[in-house]
């Protein structure tokens, strides 16, 4: 019974829905968004996302404590339209803000499910980078670039929050590029 | 009480257990404690010498002479001596009564040691790794013999 179910869905969804009907045509959002990815229009998307990339405030290591202060008054990343949230849900940006142990890599891939696409990675600090002082340790994830699509890393032991903006900066020009990996062009 | 009295009133209560005695300083003396009777003397140690701080457990590897030693850190609120007290056991089976009853604290250093060093601590109340994944249980990694290091970190690099 399975096997003939499983036929016919595959069936069904293998047309074009296109073609299945003349002079109707029929669609998804994913189709739309196909299409618009072709167009100019994309271009009016990016420019909305690329200013708005709130921010998840999850802070992994001493570079979250940087983190917090970027989305604090002093730096005022809000300038730039960079806000921090709370919840995974309403993030844009994931920056994974230290080392990451292998008791804590279930959670951070739990966090980055959680969060709607279009979803971008932003790698902060040595430790996140290449494991820094936790290099070759028995308890890190190392080469974390395997596991999540980051866009960009920001070197430093911990980053200064105007090195985290300027990550923020590049990846705009990345997203305003199309270059960017957490769109599929 | 000074470090002179501690070490003779040791030996004096437990002459078959206590081994190689030393008085390095005024402040730290040092003995070795036959491993079944680890637990029985750091009763003594509170209840008749005031040695009621804890400080620490660790675990040490030696592989060539196929043993591991605990080694406890006492300390006391009465008087400045910190002893370093430690226990051999074999490599094979490393496995030593809990100091649990006598110092609460010892809790969460015998589950440290044990899941760094797999030394079983007999009778402990709630042996479970304490920072560890429980999927890294086994593999012991502060062992000299430890060969699960990642050797594949930061290949752009290299």
């Amino acid at each position: 019974m399975g096997e003939i179910k499983s036929k016919k869905t595959s069936g069904t969804t293998g047309e074009d829905p296109i073609d299945a009907v003349p002079g109707v045509i029929t669609t998804t959002s994913g189709a739309i968004s196909n299409f618009l990815k072709k167009t100019k229009a994309q271009d009016l998307i990016n420019w909305g996302r690329k200013n708005s990339l709130w921010f998840m405030t999850q802070p992994m290591g001493c570079c979250g404590v940087e983190m917090i202060a970027m989305g604090c008054a002093h730096y005022d990343t809000d300038r730039f339209g960079i806000i921090p949230r709370n919840s995974p849900r309403q993030a844009d940006v994931m920056l994974i803000s230290g080392y990451v142990t292998k008791k804590y890599l279930p959670a951070l891939k739990r966090l980055w499910d959680q969060m709607p696409a279009p979803k971008w990675v932003l790698c902060l600090g040595d430790c996140s980078i290449s494991g820094g002082p936790f290099y070759e340790s028995y308890s890190t994830v190392q080469n974390i670039d395997e596991i999540f699509p980051i866009d960009v890393f920001v070197p430093g032991c911990p980053p200064r929050p105007e090195a985290m903006l300027q990550g923020f900066v590049e990846l705009q020009e990345k997203i305003k590029a199309k270059k960017d990996l957490g769109t599929e062009y | 009480m000074d470090a002179r009295t501690i070490i003779e009133s040791l030996t004096g209560k437990f002459p078959e257990i206590i081994s190689e005695t030393e008085i390095e300083s005024e402040i730290r003396v040092r003995a070795h404690t036959d491993r079944a009777m680890a637990k029985e003397v750091c009763q003594y140690l509170k209840d008749s010498l005031q040695f009621g701080h804890l400080c620490s457990i660790c675990g040490v590897d030696y592989p060539k002479r196929n043993e591991m030693e605990v080694v406890y850190h006492i300390a006391s609120y009465d008087h400045p001596v910190v002893l370093t007290l430690k226990a051999v056991l074999s490599r094979d089976s490393p496995e030593i009564e809990s100091v649990v009853p006598v110092y609460w604290n010892a809790n969460w250093y015998e589950r440290e040691t044990y899941e760094l060093y797999g030394i079983v601590f007999k009778n402990h109340p709630d042996l479970r790794p304490l920072l560890l994944p429980e999927e890294m249980l086994g593999e012991w990694p502060l062992r000299k013999d430890y060969e699960g290091f990642p050797n594949k970190t930061a290949r752009n690099l290299v």
